[in-house]
């Protein structure tokens, strides 16, 4: 088992890699929303599924992360990879300018903060026209690059993956979940909480921050209500607590289940698929709030790393 | 000897209520000393303001000669000084040696070394693997007593740590306290159980409406009437 699952995991990576020279554009962009998904969720689970602080306008550094990398582009002709990344970093920042104060509030506090956040910085980038073209949105320059954007959203969602394996097995993740499962005693016993909090925070906001940015470029057009909605939140956290939140794998599972059973779904039934996507929510919370991957967890005593 | 600890007439009000209300203490290093008065009298309120769980509103607080009195928690801890709680505070989903080694800052090997040493020390070695929050309550009021022990620290403030706890736990539990004064370290505890109080502080501070009524050694304590009014009435 423990020589099996790496073998399995490069296999899965060849297989990945090498999907482009057979695939259709269609198929190229499917795969690539998946790749998106799976980075979201697994950043949302980086600060909610270890600290315990519900981050519930994550898609805020999307959002953010969208339009300061269209901005680079457009204004200032940077090339999309590195514009990209300087939306990871502008997101990041972001997280620190809102970290600082709301990481002090507790519990469903922090969430509605987070949330409030999310509808102003919708309304700001709606209201600065200038750099953003207000409500009529930001049209980028013609570009077909589906296939590298696909590769860079793979990297990019391997490497939050990564980051997680490589946290949760530190002390720094165990004490991040000290956050979640006593902050009094966590604080008492000499861990600084707001500094570990802002750490996890800053970490979590730059994948959605490239993410956001990578997507903007593959749409070539993005407007305030098309990066800063709320159900992209919900559906990062759906996709985290599905799989198993605070586990390594459980966002990445949830995010491909979910996320093919969308693809399959809306396919066929427009309206039917928000009705079960909602049903999928209350069911997840009431029959295994730990998800797939924390009810096994428990169940066979596994270790932390799955 | 320069006093390790030192409180100085310090106050802590919720809303009208004065839970602490100008209590001054001094505490000398290497010596074991207990904390005790009616529910209600201010105990847990001054092992939190000195801990900097709460803030006081008036006094000062010195530890080692220094005012700590407005920092946070974790700074004080990072200064010397360890506490329990009174009801049960391990992280129940870390296992008990990943609770022991959050607290440290030394290496990870060190740290582990020393995890399992205090393990073994109250014999729980053996479910070091297993999540804290499935240990039986003494196990777990085990674990929250090493955990304070991972970085040495000069001074240790123990809230109950006989409440719940059986007579062979008790009575090693104890003997570690007597260990660790031995060693040099200071010892404050919170306590209801007579007994103990008695048999273990050198010196008792007695709260009472958040003033303190008397101070001095176990068999003194025991004979001061104003004490024992406090506790059962005139």
């Amino acid at each position: 088992m423990k020589r099996r699952f790496p073998v399995a995991l490069a296999v899965l990576a060849a297989g990945l890699a090498l999907y482009p020279l057979q695939a259709t554009g269609y198929g190229i962009r499917v795969m690539l929303q998946l790749f998106m998904w799976i980075a979201l969720a697994q950043s949302w689970n980086l600060i909610s599924g270890l600290t315990g602080y519900v981050s519930f306008g994550h898609v805020v550094f999307f959002g953010t992360g969208a339009y300061a990398s269209s901005i680079l582009i457009v204004t200032l002709g940077w090339a999309w990879p590195l514009a990209c990344l300087g939306g990871g970093v502008v997101a990041a920042g972001l997280a620190f300018v809102i970290g600082w104060p709301c990481l002090r509030l507790k519990g469903p506090y922090f969430a509605i903060a987070t949330l409030g956040l999310n509808e102003v910085l919708r309304v700001v980038v709606s209201y600065y026209e200038g750099l953003t073209g207000g409500g009529n949105g930001l049209s980028l320059p013609t570009l077909y690059a589906s296939v590298e954007i696909y590769y860079a959203m793979g990297l990019v969602a391997a490497a939050v993956t990564a980051v997680t394996y490589v946290i949760v097995t530190s002390r720094f993740g165990l004490r991040l979940m000290t956050i979640r499962e006593d902050e009094v005693a966590a604080e008492a016993m000499g861990i600084d909480t707001l500094r570990y909090k802002l750490y996890a925070f800053l970490l979590s906001a730059a994948a959605p921050g490239i993410v956001g940015g990578l997507s903007a470029r593959d749409q070539g057009y993005i407007e305030p209500l098309s990066v800063f909605p709320l159900i992209m939140t919900i559906t990062m956290i759906v996709m985290a607590l599905f799989g198993g939140k605070g586990t390594i794998w459980g966002p990445v599972l949830g995010a491909a289940v979910l996320f093919a059973f969308q693809e399959v779904v809306w396919a066929r039934f427009i309206y039917l698929h928000q009705l079960l996507f909602g049903a999928i929510i209350v069911g997840v919370v009431l029959l295994m709030p730990r998800g797939i991957l924390g009810v096994l967890q428990q169940k066979y005593n596994l270790p932390r790393t799955i | 000897m320069a006093p390790i600890l030192e409180i100085r007439s310090v106050v802590k009000r919720f809303g009208g209520v004065a839970a602490v209300n100008g209590v001054s203490l001094a505490l000398e290093p290497g010596r074991i000393y207990g904390l005790i008065g009616p529910n209600g009298s201010g105990k847990t309120t001054l092992f939190n303001c000195i801990t900097g769980v709460d803030q006081a509103d008036e006094g000062e607080i010195l530890f080692k000669g220094r005012r700590i009195d407005g920092l946070k928690p974790h700074q004080i801890f990072h200064f010397g000084m360890g506490r329990t709680f009174q009801v049960i505070r391990v992280f129940p989903e870390l296992t008990a040696v990943e609770n022991l080694l959050v607290v440290t800052t030394t290496g990870y090997a060190e740290a582990q070394r020393r995890a399992q040493e205090l393990l073994a020390l109250v014999k729980l070695d053996r479910l070091a693997g297993e999540f804290a929050g499935n240990l039986s309550y003494g196990q777990q009021k085990l674990v929250e007593f090493i955990r304070v022990l991972m970085t040495d620290p000069e001074m240790i403030l123990l809230d109950e740590p006989a409440a719940g706890v059986n007579r062979t736990l008790l009575n090693e539990l104890l003997d570690a306290v007597r260990r660790l004064r031995d060693q040099g370290k200071t010892v404050l505890l919170v306590e209801h159980d007579m007994k103990v109080v008695m048999g273990l502080c050198e010196t008792v501070f007695v709260l009472d409406h958040g003033e303190k009524l008397a101070e001095g050694a176990p068999g003194v304590i025991q004979a001061d009437e104003r004490v024992i009014e406090a506790y059962f009435g005139r």
